[in-house]
């Protein structure tokens, strides 16, 4: 399992081109974002203009990864060994980010001037770029020290990034997710002291090599699962995710749905990978946390009152169809065909959500703005009006509901085959039900949305391209199960 | 050039339709002729193809496969048929020639209910003329259909309380027996895997259910022909109707059943089977019926639209009995359905210049009453069997059954020529006592006058196979003539005798007035089962409203649980982390 | 030698534990504070007889002055006329919530314990030698404990400080004071920082927007209403 991380293939000495590129990867989003404090945004082009040394480094490592295979990056620092490693899971997460970001970005500017941000806005952008920066670095990163300094880089900015709003419901929601993130942190941190205390390193070829199944790994494996657990809003420590998104302005809504909580759980599975590769019950029993995380992510979304509460828990129940494919991931004698199904199927999983989840945040965003109201009742009337974000809506939540030819739709095919084939009859009906309940809370939205009772007659109106970027992202989210073909190839890579 | 012909029968009415639409677009409504003689040609080129001669066409590419033929029932069939809507058409010019004025005056009312007419009387011929020539079920079932149902502009033109009553029975009767004949089709059909009407026959005569189908499609067809118990609409439909459409619902298109009828039925044939004979009972029965009672009933209509419906009906119970003979006795019918054909010409070109004649006593011409109700009684007269035509088709079917020894039938056939002559004469009564003076014009008497002489003579005209008619004998005259003056006799002492009834009649459609009861005696336990229906949903409705509360009630509840699990964040991690530790240690351990 | 070190040791050990404890359960808030100072001062010492000196500037730099800076700040004695309405805790859980969290408290001091036990094995050090490892794990289970049970916020925030504190203690005790160690613990003393400082602003942020009761919002009191 832990083969498909690539930490074990042999490597060829990158290009100077490539060390450019990473460079540029890691560094230009938060530099940008600092460069932007100093000169205040106020039109989109710049970040246009922006955007393209940042998607072109993304594309050069791809192929990089194309041409030489897996790329491995190691320095000392000080007796402190760090190294980087490029696959081609890592390098598709790595543009998933690159592409969301730059999406969120160009967002960003029509938002702020159409609803009244105050002073605190041109902090944003810097925040932005460090949440960016640090979910690179984590993508990238195979020692725990980078990946913890990472995760809190990344951590902090978005807990920044999330209240900036001002307003008292986000700082109480700020407050308690920055408390918990931190003690999340800590409870992972001190698995990896029992790692280094036990086996004395932090790079994860090393571990890989020398762990074996014990008390200690055993111990480092439930304090990282539980702290990382927490920070990625895993069913039941997933309370603190809502209120978050309740108050916060929709750019940073959409990347912190999309990307910031997937960059824990990416952590947990790799981690995970390594500390228990043939545990039988954790997997487990993070699955039926994943059941449950369904049925009652969609029952919550389905029952309130308010937009963007709708879309934040459908990020709860849409986590739980990740946690389900735990125990095909992880645990002794899977065949190697579920097992590769469910892999795949994870991923196209996550990064369909990913798109998916930003554009519908964006969308939400825009009814909200549009109408001036941000609960479901406040939607009637929309549906002549506003009928492009209705659309971007309803295509995102295709992917959601996993309706062909969506990635949702690709993903959650993969998980039912590796689930059918490995008799998990639990997870094929929590699947099933997810889809219920995801198509219940949907067409209630749609359903006010079309309600004509209450015409309202003035609708402030959008910037131009706020719809159509959103639009843009649920069309990728379509486009990768339409074109699974290409990224799937690309998370083969390795070789066990 | 037969080709042609039929192309030109079939195409012509439909570019008559087409012009009428494109007449409407093009010309102004004050200027606007809708029975122009482009209108009434629309039948003469199906009356040359009867003249043409047999033939015989096979198309595939038509529907199912096209199969049509003029043979020998068909061409006499085609031309009494086309003649009648050509002198229909003619006699709807002049009976429509006020009307036509109002339109042009300006009077939206009588543009739209010409223009419906006009539309739809070429389509109606269209129909008849393409079930007369059609031999295969689909372009036979199109043709009957097309007729029905474009009919209905014919019947319901003045748009009265009365017509569209009359246009209400007519439909939902047709279209319970449109769905009787496509049962009946559809069952032969499919039993043989045949898609021609010589196919059916074939099919009802070997299969199990032969009968049962067979009654089908005679019930279906019976719509149309007034069969007893089916009849009911056309007393209702006719008196409403204008003159003209009488004329060719009453002589054309009932003859269409007739026709269906014969199509269908293995007539003649040596192997009919024990239930089919009996079924050709019934039917022997049920057409006796129908030419004593209505003729019974019909004279004491008040309206003389009514009466002569009434004489149709029996006119065609005789009918009906004479091809349920073709069951009964299959030897006869070689002999009889000459016979037969020439009665329903005769019969079609009689009623119908009765028809005609009942717009004629309405609009007098400027001529001696006498003259006028000589000529009106001509064709009655006729129809009765005392003269001319008449005369001869009466013989035409009682010489075969004197061969084959029927004379119990003879007799009762002869009985109901009574009923008919009392029927004429009464009709007759009641146009007398209706006369209106207002001159019809040229075209509505021309029209007319050329029914009578063509009724009168139908034997001369009519292409049936040679030798098959003779005139009777002089000895047999007087066995065919004495109906006659017995029916007068008849009517004039019913009329004495009814005298203290000071005129009050029984009701037009008779039987209709008892389903209309029946069927609102059915839909009162129907009405109340509905509404305990209603009841019972509101019920269910609003406990499921109810259980729908309660459950969302609890799911709220429920769900304010997440804000416990937002209180316990911490201790629930807490929770887990020992959770997996200890798990992770049982299971290490074991 | 060995014995004078660990009395030096026992007693930080002790000084450590004591100052953590009173830091975590007095529900005078300001003297909270001092203690927390006092105790990151302590913290600083015992690097010193670790012999991490990198880490005793980091934690004097860090942990004293800017941590201790923010909690004086989110008290409002920082800044000359502000008022300070930050006094004591006024905030009380039912005893049920506080047993559970006792529990708990004490389930991770078993199982951190445990953990460390399986550890040491093969480790220079050994519990009974090093106090300050035991320190470590009672500090860490308590500050959880502690903060999964308070709702004041900056309450919880002391915890987390103290919960950090725990962790680098155990860090170090298990793992020496290698680089990788000391660069995990500066990290995290920054990562501490940063979140104490973000926490103060907030805190400030939420006192001046809507008054003391904002701080014990977390959970049942008011969460309906948003």
């Amino acid at each position: 399992m832990i083969w498909r991380f690539g930490l074990f293939d042999h490597t060829f000495e990158p290009l100077a081109l490539t060390h450019w590129a990473l460079l540029a990867a890691l560094g230009l989003p938060l530099l940008l974002g600092l460069l932007a404090v100093v000169f205040p945004l106020k039109r989109a082009w710049p970040i246009v203009l922006a955007s393209v040394p940042v998607l072109a480094s993304g594309l050069v490592l791809l192929f990089a990864y194309d041409q030489a295979g897996l790329l491995r990056w190691q320095w000392e620092i000080a007796g402190v060994h760090l190294s980087l490693r490029l696959n081609g899971l890592s390098v598709l997460l790595l543009l998933m980010t690159q592409v969301i970001g730059v999406a969120a970005a160009l967002y960003t500017p029509g938002y702020l001037r159409l609803s009244e941000t105050g002073s605190l806005a041109r902090w944003l952008w810097p925040l932005m770029g460090v949440v960016l920066s640090a979910l690179s670095l984590i993508w990238l990163a195979t020692d725990l020290l980078t990946l913890y300094a990472a995760l809190e880089l990344m951590g902090l900015a978005a807990v920044g990034m999330l209240m900036l709003s001002g307003k008292v419901p986000a700082l109480v929601a700020g407050m308690r997710y920055l408390l918990l993130a931190l003690v999340g942190s800590l409870t992972y941190l001190l698995g990896v002291a029992l790692i280094l205390g036990h086996w004395g390193r932090l790079d994860l070829q090393g571990l890989a090599d020398v762990i074996e199944p014990g008390p200690v790994a055993w111990f480092a494996a439930a304090l990282i699962g539980a702290g990382l657990a927490l920070k990625a809003a895993l069913f039941p420590l997933h309370a603190w995710l809502t209120p978050v998104h309740e108050s916060a302005w929709t750019p940073v809504s959409a990347l912190h749905a999309a990307l910031v909580i997937k960059a824990s759980l990416f952590m947990l599975l790799q981690l995970w990978s390594i500390l228990l590769p043939d545990t039988f019950y954790a997997p487990r029993v993070i699955a039926w946390l994943g059941m449950l995380a369904i049925v009652w992510g969609g029952l919550l979304a389905w029952r309130t009152d308010s937009l963007k509460t709708l879309v934040a828990s459908s990020t709860v129940a849409q986590l739980g169809y990740l946690m389900v494919a735990f125990p095909l991931l992880l645990g002794p004698d899977i065949a190697p065909l579920p097992r590769a199904l469910a892999w795949e199927g994870f991923w196209l999983q996550l990064m369909g959500h990913a798109f998916a989840k930003a554009a519908m945040f964006m969308a939400a965003g825009n009814l909200i703005l549009a109408t001036g109201e941000s609960t479901l009742k406040g939607l009637a009337g929309t549906s002549r009006r506003l009928s492009l974000s209705l659309l971007v809506f309803g295509i995102a939540s295709i992917t959601l509901m996993g309706l062909p030819p969506s990635a949702g739709f690709t993903a959650k095919w993969m998980l039912l085959q590796a689930m059918i084939i490995t008799e998990q009859w639990w997870a094929v009906a929590a699947l099933l039900t997810g889809t219920l309940l995801t198509a219940a809370y949907v067409f209630r939205m749609f359903r006010y949305s079309f309600d004509e009772t209450a015409p309202r007659h003035r609708y402030q109106p959008l910037a131009p391209g706020m719809d159509l970027i959103a639009l843009t992202l649920a069309l990728i989210a379509f486009a990768l199960g339409l074109l699974a073909h290409f990224p799937l190839e690309l998370m083969h890579g390795g070789s066990p | 050039m037969m080709t042609l012909l039929l192309a030109l029968s079939l195409l012509w009415p439909l570019g008559v339709a087409g012009v009428v639409i494109w007449q409407t677009s093009s010309t102004p409504s004050a200027r606007r002729e809708y029975f122009s003689v482009l209108w009434l040609s629309a039948a003469w080129p199906a009356l040359l193809l009867a003249y043409g001669g047999e033939a015989q066409w096979t198309m595939d590419a038509w529907m199912l496969g096209g199969e049509w033929a003029l043979n020998s029932l068909s061409r006499p069939w085609l031309a009494f048929t086309a003649l009648l809507w050509s002198l229909a058409a003619f006699h709807a010019r002049g009976y429509f020639a006020a009307e036509q004025a109002k339109a042009q005056d300006g009077d939206q009312d009588a543009e739209r209910r010409l223009l419906r007419l006009a539309l739809l009387w070429p389509l109606t011929l269209l129909g008849n003329v393409l079930l007369i020539i059609a031999q295969d079920i689909a372009s036979f079932y199109l043709g009957f259909a097309l007729m029905t149902f474009a009919a209905y502009a014919l019947v319901v033109h003045s748009g009265t309380e009365e017509a569209r009553l009359g246009a209400k029975a007519y439909l939902i009767l047709a279209v319970v027996g449109e769905g009787l004949i496509l049962g009946g089709f559809l069952w032969a059909a499919g039993e043989a895997n045949t898609l021609t009407l010589q196919g059916v026959r074939e099919s009802i005569l070997v299969a199990e259910h032969g009968a049962w189908m067979a009654a089908l499609l005679c019930l279906g067809f019976g719509v149309k022909a007034g069969v007893i118990g089916l009849h009911v609409w056309l007393p209702l439909a006719h008196p409403v109707a204008p003159a003209p459409a009488s004329a060719v619902l009453s002589g054309a298109m009932i003859k269409a059943g007739l026709l269906g009828w014969i199509s269908v039925l293995p007539l003649g044939h040596e192997q009919v089977s024990e239930p089919l004979a009996r079924f050709g009972n019934y039917m022997l029965i049920a057409g006796l019926a129908a030419a004593f009672g209505a003729a019974l009933y019909g004279v004491f209509q008040r309206h003389p639209k009514a009466v002569l419906a009434y004489s149709s009906i029996s006119q065609m119970g005789m009918m009906t009995a004479l091809v349920a003979m073709g069951l009964v006795a299959p030897e006869v019918w070689p002999l009889l359905w000459p016979g037969l054909v020439l009665f329903a010409a005769h019969h079609a070109l009689a009623k119908g210049s009765l028809f005609m004649g009942t717009s004629i006593s309405e609009h007098l011409p400027r001529w001696p009453l006498p003259l006028v109700w000589a000529l009106l009684a001509l064709p009655g007269i006729s129809l009765a069997g005392a003269i001319g035509a008449g005369l001869i088709s009466k013989w035409s079917v009682k010489s075969p059954l004197y061969e084959m020894h029927h004379e119990s039938l003879i007799t009762l056939l002869s009985w109901a020529a009574v009923g008919t002559a009392a029927l004429v004469s009464v009709a007759l009564w009641r146009q007398w006592q209706q006369r209106h003076q207002g001159g019809s014009n040229r075209e509505q008497w021309g029209a007319w006058l050329v029914a009578i002489a063509a009724a009168l003579l139908t034997p001369l005209w009519l292409p049936l196979p040679a030798g098959s008619i003779e005139i009777p004998p002089l000895k047999e005259w007087l066995g065919i003539m004495w109906p006659f003056p017995v029916g007068v006799m008849f009517a004039m002492v019913g009329w004495l005798l009814t005298q203290p009834l000071k005129g009050k009649s029984l009701p037009a459609g008779d039987l209709w007035w008892l389903y209309a009861g029946i069927v609102g005696a059915v839909l009162v336990p129907l009405r109340w089962v509905g509404h305990c229906c209603i009841q019972i949903k509101a019920t269910s409705v609003a406990t499921a409203q109810k259980t729908e509360a309660m459950l969302m009630g609890h799911l709220t509840r429920l769900l304010s649980t997440e804000s416990w699990l937002r209180h316990h964040t911490s201790g629930l991690m807490m929770i887990l982390a020992v959770l997996l530790a200890a798990l992770l240690m049982w299971e290490g351990q074991r | 030698m060995i014995a004078s070190f660990d009395t030096i040791e026992a007693v930080l050990a002790l000084c450590l534990t004591v100052s953590a404890l009173v830091c975590l359960f007095d529900r005078h808030l300001v003297r909270a504070c001092c203690f927390f100072v006092a105790f990151a001062v302590v913290m600083t010492l015992a690097w010193w007889q670790l012999g991490a000196p990198w880490l005793v500037v980091t934690e004097l730099l860090l942990g004293v002055v800017l941590t201790g800076l923010c909690f004086f700040y989110a008290l409002g004695h920082l800044l000359p006329g502000a008022s300070s309405p930050l006094k004591r805790d006024t905030f009380n859980e039912p005893w049920s919530r506080a047993a559970i969290r006792l529990l708990l408290a004490l389930a991770w001091f078993v199982m951190i314990g445990a953990a460390i036990l399986y550890v040491i094995v093969d480790m220079a050090y050994s519990p009974s030698e090093h106090p300050l490892l035991l320190a470590g794990v009672v500090i860490a289970a308590s500050a959880i404990g502690a903060f999964a049970l308070h709702r004041h916020l900056l309450r919880r925030l002391l915890a987390f400080n103290l919960l950090g504190s725990g962790v680098f203690m155990l860090l170090a005790g298990v793992a020496g004071t290698s680089p990788p160690a000391q660069a995990l613990i500066s990290v995290g003393l920054l990562v501490a920082w940063l979140g104490s400082m973000l926490g103060a602003l907030l805190i400030r942020q939420l006192l001046h927007l809507e008054g003391i009761e904002a701080l014990g919002h977390d959970g049942e009191s008011k969460e309906g209403a948003t």
